[in-house]
């Protein structure tokens, strides 16, 4: 605990580096071409820009709500392994709103993605005339515009909340923060899981399974720690925050990530073992088109990339606190995420195998400029650390 | 050495966080009046609640006597149901087994220091919940005494269990679970068995504890061995809490019944187990920490928490029926929805709704703080819960089998008086191994409990 009287609170000590405002331009001006480049492509290929588009959505999505998620679970736990990456965290799930932009275009899609949203097959067909009480249209845009409602929602009020403590260090706001963020985890969850029905499960609507929703979640938490943890490495790779930063807390968000991907291995392997054995002719299809023909090898890298090496790369103390070895995890976990989205979307609309379209990587770079120009511009915007929270001295002197 | 539990600065005096122990505690006094428990005389309320619990062991003994007299004939089991309190009562057990698990290994990696003074009953309760659930599979096997045939040995016959089938997964998730558990407890106890063979004043004690601490004389090099190897059974244990639950939930999803082939069974089935589990620990502790004066330690602090994973637990479990629900109706498949309604409305739609009422809506009243810190109110919720999650397995068990998929093979189902019996008896077993647990054994882990005291603070602040 002698580190304690050597730890700095004032503001100016953790002020965001420069660097973060040409990180934010450069983002904007990539994002923008990409953008024009999709807007070609759409004008060029309508079907193939919604599928590319879709998974670029969802990846995204996944990252904001992901950090949102993990932002709530720390001030519900009070956890003081949260505190050194909570900037972060708000600032990617402030960035909410710009996410339910982007949900826009898809509506005007809907037809091209979903059998559900094509009135002739769904007359043609029982189970779709069946299920169209929950997928049609309306209801699925207002169930979205619902999702999108709640989760801006408590992250905004997060986030104001956040936002008084740094102003008067008010001792009854760490307790608020836990109050709202229990009831927003528990909506988040539910609506993740809806979500994660309307936007893939149905894009094959034969098939259901119910950990389906689980495994959806579990993908943003590896998603939205995976992107913490590589802004915290940058940010702790040069001043002011490179002080602040300790092996221990990396430590601790190294384990916390290997905690995740067991559990998304956990759910998977779950559903797999469950399907395999059941052997029943609606489930096992949705696995023989994957695991069979064109898209076998995204499963073995998924089973491969996704899940044995960044285990057996964070089982070691190296491996969670070298920053090196820490951010090519965290990066090769942002990549399988991109490439498990489109193993879960994709192989309903191209059932043969996975033709990559450089549409794919153009919706992918559009949204994720955009996005990342909004993130870091909400990051630079306060002080890096939430300087007036009553348990930042101990997470600061965490040994 | 990182992470040892109670490491983790001067957190007493934080705001929001009350102190895991009242004030004016030593490490003498803490050690004191622990072991006092164990070293005074027996109170005779013990003997009386001993023998209580000896009676219903007896019962036990006597129902499995007639049982492997007359065969598996004397249960309500029948076709199509197969399976009836038997494997009810296997899975609430090994479920409420879960809690001493997660107390001992996972909130220790968490470093979670309010784990202190539960963990070691709540292992306890998980050794002898563990022992009545691995009672049942075994009494129900028809033939107990070829039960070796479950083990893949090399057998002069030729015969190999099915390695496919999750009831041989079970062997081996069950047994490994049992023995990391009972590793994990004893060496728990080893620096408080010296304590007591230090302490106790009959030769007689002395030399049974000082046989069980083998050797223990605290040395530096004693501690730092002693640290590793907790923490490594720690990293072990971990995986477990998972594994075990998940093999017994594919017991029945990876079968095609509808109402038990459903993916969301094996987090589904773990939390309700984490879920009961804490019921079960609410359920002693409350009345342990009043009977022996132990509030100083088990402080309403500690009680609030495992209401607070009571509640997740509980949420997590709603998800797991309300999912299925959905699903049935989204896939349409006749039946599933056939299950679901029949689950709901048919002739078990009593215990359907009483668990409903149970497990969803009961432990809602948790969100209150100030219902949450009332031990009176928490013991009734616990019980509840307990019984929630009995009739959640018997709910899933039985009225998934008993309408078959032609309505020729419909039946119906209900335990007999030897089901009752061998349930009752069981519990038997669990209090009574219990009450030996607390008469012989330091029901709170002394040498832990004093690293939490402020004092420990002060020394290593000055390291």
């Amino acid at each position: 605990m002698s580190g304690t009287a050597a730890v700095s609170l004032a503001p100016a000590a953790y002020a965001p580096p420069a660097g973060l405002a040409a990180v934010r331009r450069g983002a904007f001006a990539v994002g923008a071409v990409a953008a024009a480049l999709s807007l070609l492509g759409a004008w060029m290929d309508r079907g193939q820009f919604f599928r590319s588009y879709l998974v670029a959505f969802l990846y995204w999505l996944s990252i904001a709500l992901g950090c949102s998620a993990i932002a709530m679970l720390h001030h519900l736990t009070r956890g003081g392994w949260g505190l050194m990456i909570r900037r972060v965290l708000e600032a990617a799930s402030g960035t909410l709103p710009l996410v339910a932009l982007f949900f826009v275009p898809l509506l005007f899609g809907l037809p091209e993605l979903y059998r559900w949203a094509r009135p002739d097959e769904v007359q043609a067909d029982a189970l779709l005339r069946h299920q169209a009480v929950y997928l049609n249209a309306p209801f699925f845009i207002s169930r979205a515009a619902l999702y999108f409602a709640i989760w801006c929602g408590f992250a905004w009020v997060l986030q104001r909340l956040s936002a008084r403590q740094d102003a008067t260090g008010d001792p009854a706001l760490p307790r608020r923060m836990q109050m709202i963020a229990a009831p927003g985890l528990v909506l988040y969850c539910l609506t993740a899981t809806f979500a994660s029905i309307d936007w893939l499960m149905s894009l094959d609507s034969r098939w259901y399974s119910t950990i389906y929703g689980v495994y959806f979640v579990g993908g943003h938490a590896i998603a939205g720690l995976s992107f913490a943890v590589l802004v915290a490495l940058y940010l702790s790779s040069r001043g002011p925050m490179s002080a602040a930063f300790r092996p221990i807390h990396f430590h601790d968000y190294g384990k916390l990530l290997l905690t995740f991907v067991v559990l998304w291995a956990y759910f998977a392997v779950s559903q797999l073992i469950i399907i395999w054995s059941g052997n029943l002719a609606e489930e096992i299809t949705w696995y023989r088109g994957r695991l069979l023909g064109g898209w076998s090898g995204v499963s073995l890298a998924l089973v491969t990339l996704h899940f044995a090496l960044p285990f057996l790369l964070l089982l070691s103390r190296e491996g969670k606190r070298n920053a090196g070895r820490l951010s090519v995890v965290a990066i090769l976990l942002l990549v399988m995420r991109w490439v498990d989205l489109h193993w879960l979307a994709l192989p309903a609309l191209s059932p043969e195998g996975p033709a990559f379209h450089w549409l794919d990587a153009a919706t992918a770079i559009a949204l994720g400029g955009l996005w990342l120009s909004a993130f870091a511009g909400r990051l630079a915007r306060r002080p890096l650390l939430p300087i007036r929270d009553p348990f930042l001295p101990e997470a600061l002197a965490h040994d | 050495m990182e992470q040892t539990p109670g490491t983790g600065g001067p957190r007493a005096a934080d705001p929001g966080r009350p102190p895991l122990i009242a004030p004016g505690y030593t490490s003498a006094t803490v050690t004191d009046k622990i072991s006092a428990v164990v070293l005074r005389g027996t109170p005779r309320w013990w003997f009386a609640a001993f023998g209580a619990a000896f009676l219903l062991v007896m019962l036990l003994l006597g129902t499995l006597g007639h049982l492997f007299l007359k065969g598996v004939g004397i249960y309500g089991v029948n076709i199509p149901v197969g399976w009836g309190w038997d494997i009810t009562n296997f899975v609430w057990w090994i479920g409420i087994g879960h809690a001493g698990t997660l107390i001992s290994a996972i909130l220790l990696l968490l470093r979670q220091e309010w784990r202190n003074s539960i963990n070691r009953f709540a292992e306890a309760m998980t050794l002898f919940a563990v022992a009545c659930a691995s009672l049942y599979p075994v009494v129900h096997l028809g033939r107990p005494w070829v039960l070796y045939w479950l083990f893949p040995y090399p057998s002069t016959m030729g015969v190999w269990p099915q390695f496919r089938s999750p009831l041989v997964w079970d062997v081996f998730a069950v047994s490994t679970y049992a023995t990391i558990s009972l590793l994990f407890w004893f060496i728990g106890l080893i620096p408080d068995l010296a304590t007591l063979r230090d302490r106790a004043k009959s030769r007689f004690a002395q030399i049974v504890y000082g046989m069980l601490a083998m050797g223990w004389r605290g040395s530096a090099r004693h501690w730092h061995n002693y640290e590793s190897a907790y923490l490594m059974l720690a990293g072990l244990a971990t995986p477990l809490v998972v594994s075990v639950h998940s093999v017994v939930s594919f017991d029945f999803a990876v079968g095609i019944i509808p109402g038990w082939h459903s993916t969301i069974f094996p987090p589904y089935f773990v939390a309700g187990a984490i879920y009961s589990g804490f019921a079960m620990v609410l359920t002693l502790a409350i009345p342990l920490r009043a009977i022996f004066g132990l509030k100083d330690f088990i402080t309403d602090r500690h009680l609030q928490n495992m209401a607070k994973v009571m509640l997740a637990t509980g949420l997590i479990v709603a998800y797991g029926y309300l999912i299925e629900i959905f699903m049935a109706w989204y896939g349409d498949n006749r039946f599933d929805v056939y299950m679901s309604l029949n689950r709901m409305f048919g002739p078990y739609a009593f215990q359907f709704w009483s668990l409903i009422a149970c497990n969803v809506v009961a432990p809602q009243a948790l969100w209150i703080k100030r219902l949450r810190r009332s031990p009176v109110f928490l013991f009734v919720i616990a019980i509840i819960v307990n019984v929630g999650m009995w009739l959640e397995r018997y709910v899933i068990i039985v009225t998934s089998l008993h309408r078959d998929f032609l309505p020729s093979s419909w039946g119906m189902y209900s335990g007999t008086v030897w089901d009752y019996s061998t349930f009752v008896g069981s519990i038997g077993l669990f209090l009574a191994l219990m009450f030996l647990f607390i008469r012989f054994l330091p029901m709170i882990s002394i040498f832990e409990m004093r690293t939490i005291l402020p004092e420990a603070r002060v020394e290593e602040a000055r390291k």
